[in-house]
């Protein structure tokens, strides 16, 4: 029977090539519109570590103001002092830890005709790479002790690692950065999560770092800092020392806990941490220590946009639209074939089998608006890259899970369209049009 | 094989009552053809409707094979209606869309028949009504009289005790209109039982009884008649 | 005229008019809200930013070799850019508006480690940064080439002379803000430094920051690493001494990179890229939006002149002049839209409400409600009028043939 009813639906169709098509188009341009602006809400909100994610975790210590300013309440601050990550290092609690911030500096090319250029740099500690998961197609990371040696050590990306070998394996050469030689020890594979987790606080859709080196290193020689830093009072004094005794915040820090149990004694661990600060002078407001796992941290920074949401409710209300649209245009054609329901009244069909008829007839008519929606949505996010430009260039790919939603979506739609203008079609009596007028 | 009793319909339409059957009685034997016959607005087409189990009726008995259609569901009536009984219109109401082997094809798909059963009964009954070679054909492509003869094999493809032929000639010319009688007559001699609502007396004398109505209520059963053979050829 | 007869028609077949009705409601709920909110981010992106846009440029130095003296290729940059015909005026600064990135401070009027007071944006500049920039100086003096001084990455102190903006101002005293000059704040809790000038007006790095235009300028050269040159020129030389200065500087010195040379104007499209983007894409929602509903009242007229041909042609048949039939199916529409703009009004209000609850937006101009429902209305009866003419088209034969 289901061929049969596909046979008659796609004759229905073709009757009215006109009424269809509306439909066809209304139902596209609606699921067109909303898979666009959903996609870009899917990939923001994507996780962009789904197999660890539950295992890692942000580390936030309270270490802030006592005075609440611009009445912004009494929230944890999102980047950690460098005595606090510190500490938290050297005492080595976590499965894994990593402290890192961004940074940059200028590479000079061995080919002298070549010019200086600037990197993007993220300084990190040894943990980053299996923490991360990380992905290497010439070498590994660096040891534990380059990070305790402050060893001039470098991984590349796979970008820079053309531009500068050509993309040869380039491990065990070495790198002028900023007039030091810096030794590569790795070259990753490509790494682009979305959102960049690991720092949201620095632009969480922006490109990953070209260019890692150890932390440790980055604070001997005083290289720059990219990112945000924000301090509540000024440090005690001129100079980097007194900048890293400071109170400023512009570290993030990430800790691996395997298990609940892990989670909870780390907790212990961050409170006894401050509790112990408390004493020495530090952390003046009441404990808030935060450990928030990768998804958790997303929304906890709002890497959402508030745009990209109000744009969904539009979109849904579009649909809404067109769906409104296709049950007139359905109820206008089912009823438009009164004669014919009639007929087959009297021939035998039960309600049921002519609900079923109209009801496939409606969903493809949505698998039709879905294909064709498909399309649209592609038009529309190539639309979105060219307005937002570099801003969504990570954000705007359609998956396979993209495109069953995007049909299903067009189906059920179609389907719940269908329900009214097919409960009435059912509802025609089967005497009411077999005589003539 | 029919039996009405006191068959009553109203029809409401604001504060308006109007009542196209009052106490309608009549009774139809196994194997009978029977013409209706009345003038206009007597009350024929909702007999047959009621007849033909399209309609519901306001008040009154109404048994087809001795069973009350009164209590039956909407599905119970749609299946009667596919297996016992077959429909003849006047408009002919083939689907347009569908060539003719698929316009026969509807009652056998809602019988529920596999595809080889339905192709054999297809076959046979447009071999019958002589329109076999023209299966692939869509209706708009043949005379009113071959569409008619599609009608009329549609209805027999499901092998229906019970024929209903609401002016089966209406919109044919005299010679397409004989033939097709030729065919219900056929038909009839085969043991199926039809019911036939015309307004020529020329066709309606051909049947074996002639049942008049007038406002509403049997006015002549015709059973003064001996139950007999079909009339002249 | 027949209003009478053809709402009783349209009742006694309601669902299609219900539906396009809803539909114009919906519709109309969107459209207008989409419009406020293309309106509020046009009031955004047309906010001054205070400089002079036309005829400004930046571009940044990174010094990378250790043998790389900061402080004397500074001097000698700023000398030579000055020096360059069609320059007007050039400074170094550690920003400038609406690029992004920056420094902001608290200030306040009492010292103290717990009193609050407002953030302000920090420019650091030198006696030409007024001239640069092209601000406006409404009181008090310009810096003096003696007040500048040095400032390295990690020093803590503060100059003891600040130029304010006037939002700056009323900030630290709005009872008082004309009396702002020459009197004291204070930064870090506790360092004192006097307001010596207030300008007009001036945007913070920031274009989303709540006190966009709390800004100060202090006297200061910087030693940061990475340092910016802002370069104003004569009108119209700008894109004609971008390349120059940017060869100038490479080749002034090897021990140094340059990169990010921007427009003004550039900088401003890339702040507020977003804002424009939604822009562009709710306008095309709407005009797609407006496209679809006039698609499904052409299609549900269309619908309901084929079923009532037969209607027509007796009414024709009865007398009604070809007019008469469009007049019919224009003012059918005209019913059903005013239900669903009256409805979309309705509608319209709540969304708006449930929108700023939500996403904390502005308020709807009451002048768009009426303006769309016209809008609405004449997309109607533009829409009909296809459908409508088929009909007026239809012979009164019609009306005695059979079929």
């Amino acid at each position: 029977m289901f061929t049969y009813y596909l046979k008659l639906g796609w004759l229905s169709i073709r009757r009215n090539p006109l009424l269809s098509t509306l439909m066809v188009a209304a139902i596209a341009i609606g699921i067109g519109a909303c898979m666009t602006i959903i996609t870009v809400n899917y990939v923001m909100s994507s996780n962009p570590i789904p197999q660890k994610s539950d295992q890692l975790f942000y580390v936030q210590v309270d270490s802030w103001d006592p005075v609440e300013r611009d009445g912004e309440g009494f929230e944890a601050p999102d980047q950690m002092t460098y005595l606090d990550a510190m500490a938290l290092m050297k005492a080595d609690k976590a499965y894994r830890q990593v402290a890192s911030n961004r940074s940059g500096l200028v590479l000079e090319p061995e080919n002298d005709e070549e010019r200086p250029f600037s990197v993007d740099t993220r300084n990190t500690w040894a943990d980053f790479f299996p923490m991360f998961d990380l992905k290497f197609i010439y070498g590994s990371g660096w040891d534990d002790s380059a990070d305790r040696n402050l060893e001039r050590v470098v991984v590349l990306s796979k970008e820079i690692n053309e531009r500068v070998f050509g993309g040869e394996n380039s491990v065990g050469r070495s790198v002028r950065m900023n007039g030091m030689d810096f030794q590569v020890t790795g070259v990753l594979d490509e790494f682009i999560p979305v959102p960049k987790f690991y720092d949201v606080t620095n632009d969480p859709f922006g490109e990953t770092e070209e260019v890692y080196i150890p932390f440790n290193v980055a604070v001997e020689y005083e290289f720059p800092r990219y990112g945000n830093t924000s301090c509540w009072k000024s440090p005690d004094g001129d100079g980097f020392d007194a900048f890293l005794n400071s109170e400023c915040v512009w570290i993030q820090f990430w800790a691996e806990l395997r298990n609940e149990n892990e989670k909870q004694d780390y907790m212990a661990f961050l409170n006894a941490y401050a509790e112990q600060q408390k004493e020495l002078g530090r952390f003046p407001r009441p404990l808030n220590n935060q450990l928030s796992d990768v998804m958790e941290w997303m929304e906890n920074q709002e890497v959402v946009a508030d745009d990209a949401q109000v744009m969904l409710g539009l979109s849904l209300l579009f649909l809404a639209v067109c769906l409104l649209n296709t049950i007139g245009l359905l109820l206008a054609k089912f009823l438009g074939k009164a004669g014919d329901i009639s007929l087959r009244r009297a021939l035998g069909a039960t309600r049921s089998t002519l609900f079923a008829q109209h009801m496939i007839e409606s969903a493809m008519i949505g698998l039709g608006g879905g294909i064709l929606g498909l399309g649209l949505t592609w038009l529309g996010l190539r639309g979105v890259e060219m307005l937002f430009g570099e801003m969504v260039e990570n954000l705007v790919g359609l998956d396979w899970v993209m495109v069953m939603t995007a049909i299903g979506l067009a189906i059920a739609s179609a389907l719940i369209a269908g329900l009214y203008p097919t409960w009435r079609a059912c509802r025609i009596l089967p005497a009411s049009q077999l005589k003539v007028n | 094989m029919l039996s009405m009793q006191n068959i009553s319909k109203v029809y409401r339409a604001g504060q308006v009552e109007t009542h196209a059957l009052r106490e309608f009685s009549l009774d139809v034997a196994e194997g009978e053809f029977v013409s209706v016959t009345g003038p206009s607005g007597s009350g024929k087409t909702t007999f047959l409707n009621i007849a033909g189990l399209l309609e519901s009726f306001t008040s009154g008995r109404y048994e087809l094979d001795n069973r009350d259609v009164f209590a039956l569901s909407d599905a119970e009536l749609s299946a009667v209606r596919n297996e016992k009984i077959g429909f003849i219109f006047q408009s002919f109401n083939l689907i347009p869309d569908l060539n003719l082997f698929d316009n026969v094809d509807v009652p056998l798909r809602y019988r529920g028949f596999k595809s080889a059963e339905r192709k054999r009964r297809i076959e046979k009954v447009l071999e019958t009504v002589g329109l076999a070679s023209r299966m692939k054909h869509l209706p708009s492509q043949l005379s009113g009289g071959q569409q008619q003869r599609v009608a009329i094999a549609r209805a027999l493809a499901g092998e229906p005790r019970f024929l209903l032929a609401d002016e089966p000639t209406g919109n044919l010319d005299s010679h397409m209109a004989m033939s097709v009688m030729e065919l219900l007559a056929d038909i009839n001699g085969n043991g199926t039982t039809i019911i036939m609502v015309t307004h020529d007396p020329v066709l309606a004398e051909m049947a074996s009884r002639n049942v008049h109505i007038l406002d509403g209520r049997v006015s002549d059963n015709g059973l003064e008649h001996p139950v007999g053979k079909l009339a002249a050829v | 005229m027949e209003i009478g007869p053809i709402w009783r028609a349209l009742m006694r077949n309601k669902t299609g008019a219900i539906l396009i009705a809803l539909q114009i409601a919906v519709t109309m709920a969107i459209m207008v809200n989409a419009i406020s909110i293309m309106q509020e981010r046009g009031r955004l992106m047309a906010r001054p930013s205070g400089v002079d846009e036309q005829n400004i440029f930046s571009i940044s130095s990174v010094g990378f070799a250790e043998q790389f003296n900061e402080r004397a290729a500074i001097k000698e940059d700023l000398t030579a850019l000055r020096a360059l015909p069609g320059v007007v005026n050039a400074i170094q600064s550690n920003s400038i508006p609406l690029s992004g990135g920056g420094w902001s401070m608290g200030l306040q009027t009492e010292p103290g480690e717990d009193v609050d007071g407002p953030s302000v944006a920090v420019y650091f500049v030198d006696e030409h940064g007024i001239d640069t920039f092209g601000l406006n100086l409404l009181a008090g003096d310009n810096f003096n080439p003696t007040d500048i001084t040095w400032r390295d990455i990690g020093d803590t102190g503060w100059s003891d002379k600040i130029i304010i903006t006037q939002s700056t101002a009323e900030a630290l005293y709005p009872d008082d803000p004309d009396g702002a000059l020459g009197k004291t704040v204070y930064i870090s809790g506790d360092l004192p430094m006097t307001i010596t000038g207030i300008i007009e007006q001036m945007q913070a790095p920031w274009n989303g920051w709540e006190g966009v235009e709390n800004v100060i300028l202090v006297p200061n050269h910087t030693l940061f690493g990475a340092t910016h040159y802002i370069v104003r020129t004569e009108p119209g030389r700008r894109d004609e001494l971008m390349p120059q200065v940017e060869e100038l500087l490479a080749a002034s010195n090897q021990d140094r990179i340059v990169r990010s040379m921007r427009s003004m104007e550039e900088i401003r499209e890339r702040s507020y890229k977003a804002d424009s983007a939604m822009i562009s894409i709710l306008t095309f929602t709407i005009i797609l939006l407006v496209t679809v509903t006039s698609l499904g009242i052409v299609g549900l007229a269309s619908f309901s002149v084929n079923r009532r041909t037969r209607q027509i042609g007796t009414r024709r048949a009865l007398g009604a002049s070809k007019v008469a039939i469009l007049r019919y199916f224009m003012t059918e529409n005209l019913l059903i839209s005013l239900l669903g703009v009256v409805t979309g009004a309705a509608l319209t209000v709540g969304l708006n409400i449930l929108m700023i609850e939500t996403f904390s937006l502005t308020r709807i101009a009451w002048y768009l409600v009426p303006a769309a429902m016209l809008i609405l209305l004449v997309v109607g009866q533009v829409a009909v009028l296809g459908p409508a003419r088929k009909a007026s088209s239809v012979p009164p034969a019609v009306a005695t043939r059979t079929v």
